[in-house]
């Protein structure tokens, strides 16, 4: 039998749709406990919530319509059911996906993409993506609790320490991401820049105006303008 | 809604641990043990049901490939992404991946919205809920993109699907950088030459990304131990 076909027969969409569940209940769990907690000891009330919720899901559109994109790659080389398995619950970013297929298939001695991509180059990618990504969740399931308790002593519980650790940490993440972009130039640079400017600017007009409001909308603006800008400067494609 | 006010009063951290933490710490094994077990189905029902398996040979060579690139971000990220997200953040997280892209930017604008200090324990149930929206959201959105995905991109004019591809991610990272550069200003053009400087020096991301969160916050606490500077309330 042709491995393409058998890339998208029911058993892969089953095992994707296996998976996905386990992400969805693990996160609609997660949200119910969180939203009962500052309900009723963080002085929230419903629509406080639903502000956040709205907040965050103008914010996911972009990256999530972009992972889209993305994905038909995934897509076109094997098959929309190891798309759906693979990215289903989403471990790893199609990024991710697309190297650890590239890396199986040279394990394999074929080639991701092209036409030397075969059954047993499948069978492996089917392997090394799945196997090679639980370092993650194992790690998540048997250390997570102990990274609270590393961080609490380090600050020993001073507030202003553990904001500092926080916008540190982010500041030094997106610093290590927004260089490393701004280091290849042109339109990326721009994109870089022009998102930082419009999302601080956008911030902090929403204090100005003493509209919060603005701020759910403000990342998924920056997001959209600094890509705009960034093409309208240096065309993409 | 009303950012938090003057007087930030937080949850009570008996409170917290009984109500909140016990049971993302029950579930969150439970459920990155059930996630880690299902990755094994797929090679094991391709086996059962149609009889291919990867040989063992082409197994070990792409798995050593794959771990080599995989292994140092199995420690890196949780450890430099933990503050942020807290606990319920991290089990997401490392259960559904794109962090960066993704999960952080929700969780950041959910406290943006809702005006919340940092590295407090409402800041971190908030973060959740950011989270827990983008998971069950890009659930659903991968869901329709696999089926209806070929169809959704051909409506797109061309420019914007490559505009999407290569200059979404910068403005992500720019975006999220320029938040919270407003929340520390002193802090972001050393975040920026931190990590700037191994990167010219062309060094690994799993080096350059530990150097750039533990380089940051060092100099803030240097900033905070030695001249008692810290975050604008």
């Amino acid at each position: 039998m042709d491995w393409k076909v058998i890339a998208n027969a029911p058993w892969i969409w089953i095992c994707g749709f296996i998976q996905a569940a386990i992400g969805f209940f693990q996160a609609a769990y997660m949200y119910r406990v969180a939203t009962r907690v500052l309900e009723k000891h963080g002085g929230y009330t419903r629509s406080d919530i639903w502000t956040m919720v709205r907040g965050a899901l103008i914010t996911a559109l972009g990256p999530v319509l972009a992972e889209i994109f993305v994905m038909m790659a995934l897509v076109i080389s094997i098959s929309p059911g190891y798309c759906w398995q693979r990215e289903g619950v989403g471990v790893g970013s199609v990024f991710t996906e697309l190297v650890q297929a590239s890396n199986a298939a040279i394990g394999a001695g074929e080639e991701f993409g092209t036409p030397s991509f075969s059954m047993r180059g499948f069978a492996t990618a089917v392997f090394v993506a799945n196997v090679s990504c639980i370092g993650w969740s194992l790690g998540a399931a048997f250390f997570t609790r102990y990274l609270g308790v590393a961080r609490e002593r380090i600050a020993r519980g001073d507030p202003r320490f553990l904001a500092i650790i926080s916008i540190c940490s982010t500041l030094g993440i997106f610093g290590f991401y927004a260089a490393k972009e701004m280091k290849k130039g042109g339109g990326k640079l721009v994109a870089v820049v022009a998102g930082a400017i419009i999302s601080a600017f956008l911030f902090k007009l929403a204090d100005w105006l003493k509209v919060p409001r603005l701020k759910e909308w403000a990342l998924g603006i920056a997001m959209f303008l600094g890509m705009y800008i960034a093409h309208l400067v240096y065309p993409a494609g | 809604m009303a950012p938090e006010k003057e007087e930030f009063v937080d949850i009570e951290p008996k409170v917290f641990e009984k109500e909140y933490l016990e049971p993302i710490h029950r579930v969150g094994f439970w459920t990155c043990l059930a996630v880690s077990l299902a990755m094994f189905l797929p090679p094991l029902l391709l086996y059962l049901i149609y009889g291919v398996a990867a040989p063992w040979a082409a197994i070990g060579a792409g798995m050593a490939l794959a771990l080599t690139y995989a292994v140092p971000f199995f420690f890196i990220e949780p450890i430099s992404y933990y503050p942020i997200y807290g606990d319920a953040g991290n089990y997401m997280s490392m259960t559904t991946g794109n962090v960066s892209n993704l999960r952080l930017p929700c969780a950041a604008v959910a406290q943006d919205v809702a005006g919340v200090k940092l590295g407090t324990r409402k800041g971190a149930a908030i973060a959740c809920i950011g989270i827990a929206v983008s998971v069950m959201f890009g659930i659903i959105c991968v869901l329709f993109g696999s089926i209806f995905g070929g169809w959704v991109t051909a409506q797109f004019p061309s420019w914007l699907t490559e505009a999407f591809k290569v200059y979404l991610l910068p403005a992500i990272w720019g975006a999220v950088f320029g938040e919270f550069a407003l929340m520390g200003p002193i802090y972001a053009l050393p975040a920026l030459i931190i990590a700037g400087i191994p990167l010219l020096l062309g060094w690994k991301a799993y080096f350059t990304i530990p150097i750039a969160v533990f380089g940051t916050i060092l100099f803030g606490w240097a900033l905070y131990r030695w001249r008692k500077i810290a975050p604008p309330e």
